[in-house]
C-alpha cells in the first residue's frame, strides 16, 4: 500500500478523470462514467465519430460545463468544489485551441493573441514581449500587425495556438485543431503541439483525424456513445 | 512553461508557472485597463456618430424637460419671493374714529404675532396721494367731504401668514374693511408646490426613460459584441472585466447626454433672457432669469451619468448572463 501511495503523491496527475458522467438537461447522456488520468507533460488525442462526447469532455475539462456526477480533478484539486467566481482563474490556467479558432476580426493578430494577458493584468511590457515570443513559436512574427481575416486557414489556427500558449498554461486543449485544414498544415500544427508538450506542458487534442494520429505513435483515447472504449498506445494503422 | 521554477521559493508558492505578478502589477493593469476601456468606449462612441448621436440627443430630450421646469420653477419662486417682501394688508377704519382710538388700533395691530411693521395713513394723506397720482385731483373739489378712509398698512412677516392676520384684524373693533391682494400670491404658492412636485414626477418618468434606451443601447452593444465576450470568458475574463466596457459606455453616454442638455437649457436661458428682461422693465423689477450655473451643470453631469451607469448595470446583468460560456 505504502510504495503506491507515495508513487501517487509525488506523482500526482495533471488531469484525472474519476467515473466523470454528464448528462444534459434534455436527457441526454453524453457522457457515462468515464475514467482517466494525464501526467504533467503528456501528450493524447482523444477521438471517436460525432457525438461520441468528445466537445463535453472538453467543456468540462474548460468548466463550461459541470459534471453531474463523479470527480474532477486538475493538478489535485477537485473541480466540483470550484465557485463559479473561480473560474476565469481556473481558466487562465488553461490554453484552448478551437476549431474555429474564435479570433476576433476587429482587431489585429497581436491584440488577438494579447487577449489572455490582458485578461490576466499583465503589464504593457510583459504582454509585449509574451505575444511576439508566441508569436515567433508559431512563426508569425512578421503578422502582427495584420488582421487575421486577411490571413490564410492555417495561419489563422497558428494564431490561435499562439493565442492558447502565450500565458504559458498547464494544460493546452484542442478542439478538432486541423478541421479545416489540408494534411500538411494538419501535421505541421500537431508538430507545434509536440513542441508544446516537449516543454512540459500537458496536451490533450480531440480530433477525429485518424490517419494524422496513427502517424504519430501517441497516446489514444477513443470515446464511444459516452464511454471511453479504448486508452492506450497504438501503432500503426487502424 | 517550467521556467520560473529557477524564480525561488515565491515562485514555487505561487504555483502557477509564468504567472508571478505581483500586487502592485494588478493594481497598475487594473488602473490601466480602466482608463484603456474608458478611452475605447469614449472611440466606440465617437466611431458610430449617428447611432450614438441619436441616444444622446433623446437622453439630453429627457434630461432637459424636468430641468428646464424645475428652473422655471425656481426663477418663479424667486421672482414671488421678491413680491412677497412688499405683500401688504390695507385695513381701513370705519369713519369718525376718534384719534386716541386710532392710536390705539394700531397699537393693536403691531401687537399682532406675525406683523413686520405697521404704518398710519390718514384720509388727509391718502387724498394727497391719490390727488399725485391718479390725475383725477380735480374731480375731488366737486365733493363735499373726504370720501376715502383712514387707513392702516400692515406689512406681515411671512406672505403664509397673511390669510390669519386678515381674519383676526377683521374681529378688531373701528375695522371697517380689510384688503389683502395677495390671495394671487398664495395661489401661486401653491401652484409652485405643485410645480415642484411635477418635476419629481416627470424627473422620475424621463429619468426611467433614459434608464431603458441607455439598456437598450448597451443591449445592441452587447449583441453586438457577442464574440469578443465569449473569447474573453474562455481566456479566464472575470464578469466584473468583460462588464466594464459597458458600464463605461453607459456612464459616458449619460454624461454625454447631460452635457447635451445643459447646452440646450445654456440657449434656452440666452433665448428667454431677452423678453424676461422686457417684461421685468415694464413691471419695474430687477428680477432677470438664473440659469444652471456651473454648480447646476456638474450636478446635472453628475445625474446623467449615474442615470446611465443604472441603465447600462441592468442591460449587462440581465444579457451577459445569456452568454456562454457562463
Amino acid at each position: 500500500m505504502l510504495p503506491r501511495y507515495w508513487a501517487r503523491a509525488n506523482n500526482m496527475s495533471m488531469i484525472r478523470f474519476d467515473n466523470l458522467s454528464k448528462r444534459y438537461e434534455s436527457g441526454y447522456e453524453a457522457l457515462r462514467s468515464v475514467s482517466f488520468e494525464m501526467d504533467a507533460g503528456e501528450m493524447a488525442f482523444l477521438t471517436g465519430h460525432s457525438g461520441a462526447g468528445k466537445s463535453t469532455l472538453l467543456k468540462l475539462l474548460m468548466l463550461i460545463e459541470r459534471p453531474t456526477s463523479g470527480n474532477l480533478l486538475i493538478n489535485g484539486k477537485n473541480l466540483n468544489r470550484l465557485p463559479d467566481a473561480k473560474v476565469p482563474f481556473y481558466r487562465r490556467q488553461l490554453g484552448v485551441v478551437f476549431q474555429n479558432h474564435q479570433l476576433l476580426f476587429d482587431r489585429s493578430v497581436y491584440e488577438n493573441v494579447a487577449l489572455p494577458l490582458q485578461v490576466a493584468g499583465y503589464s504593457h511590457g510583459d504582454i509585449g514581449r509574451r505575444v511576439r515570443a508566441a508569436l515567433d513559436s508559431v512563426g508569425l512574427l512578421d503578422r502582427e500587425k495584420h488582421n487575421p481575416i486577411a490571413l490564410s486557414g492555417g495561419e489563422q489556427q497558428r494564431v490561435g495556438i499562439a493565442r492558447a500558449v502565450v500565458h504559458k498554461p498547464k494544460i493546452l486543449l484542442a478542439d478538432e485543431p486541423t478541421g479545416n485544414l489540408d494534411p500538411q498544415l494538419s501535421a505541421e500544427i500537431m508538430a507545434l503541439f509536440k513542441r508544446f508538450q516537449d516543454v512540459g506542458v500537458t496536451v490533450l487534442v480531440a480530433t477525429h483525424d485518424i490517419d494524422l494520429i496513427n502517424r504519430m505513435n501517441m497516446r489514444i483515447m477513443r470515446l464511444n456513445q459516452g464511454e471511453m472504449e479504448q486508452d492506450g498506445v497504438r501503432y500503426g494503422g487502424y | 512553461m517550467a521556467a520560473t521554477n529557477s524564480k525561488s521559493r515565491d515562485g514555487a508558492r505561487r504555483g502557477a508557472r509564468g504567472q508571478v505578478l505581483s500586487r502592485l502589477d494588478r493594481w497598475r493593469s487594473y488602473r490601466q485597463h480602466h482608463s484603456s476601456t474608458l478611452k475605447s468606449s469614449a472611440i466606440k462612441i465617437l466611431r458610430e456618430p449617428l447611432q450614438s448621436l441619436l441616444t444622446i440627443l433623446v437622453i439630453a430630450i429627457a434630461l432637459t424637460l424636468p430641468t428646464a421646469l424645475y428652473l422655471s420653477v425656481e426663477n418663479i419662486r424667486q421672482l414671488s419671493g421678491g413680491v412677497e417682501a412688499s405683500a401688504q394688508i390695507s385695513v381701513f377704519v370705519k369713519k369718525g374714529a376718534r384719534e386716541s382710538a386710532l392710536d390705539a388700533l394700531g397699537e393693536k395691530l403691531d401687537g399682532l404675532s406675525g406683523v413686520a411693521s405697521v404704518s398710519y395713513i390718514s384720509a388727509q394723506a391718502a387724498v394727497d396721494e391719490f390727488e399725485a397720482l391718479s390725475g383725477f385731483g380735480s374731480a375731488l373739489q366737486y365733493l363735499d367731504e373726504n370720501p376715502l378712509p383712514d387707513s392702516f398698512l400692515v406689512q406681515p412677516l411671512l406672505v403664509s401668514d397673511a390669510a390669519r392676520l386678515v381674519a383676526e384684524i377683521r374681529q378688531l373693533n373701528l375695522v371697517d374693511d380689510v384688503q389683502l391682494d395677495l390671495a394671487w400670491l398664495q395661489r401661486l404658492d401653491a401652484l409652485l408646490d405643485m410645480g415642484r412636485k411635477l418635476v419629481l414626477a416627470l424627473g422620475a418618468a424621463l429619468g426611467l426613460g433614459v434608464i431603458l434606451v441607455v439598456g437598450n443601447t448597451i443591449r445592441l452593444a452587447i449583441q453586438s459584441r457577442r464574440d469578443e465576450i465569449t473569447v474573453v470568458k474562455l481566456v479566464g475574463g472575470t464578469d466584473a472585466y468583460v462588464r466594464r466596457p459597458f458600464l463605461y459606455s453607459g456612464l459616458l453616454f449619460g454624461m454625454f447626454g447631460a452635457l447635451v442638455a445643459a447646452i440646450l437649457l445654456t440657449a434656452l436661458g440666452f433665448w428667454l433672457a431677452g423678453p424676461v428682461d422686457k417684461l421685468a422693465l415694464l413691471y419695474q423689477s430687477q428680477f432677470s432669469i438664473t440659469g444652471l450655473g456651473v454648480g447646476g451643470v456638474i450636478t446635472l453631469l453628475l445625474i446623467g451619468g449615474t442615470i446611465g451607469l443604472i441603465g447600462a448595470w441592468l442591460a449587462v446583468g440581465q444579457h451577459l448572463r445569456n452568454i456562454k460560456p457562463r
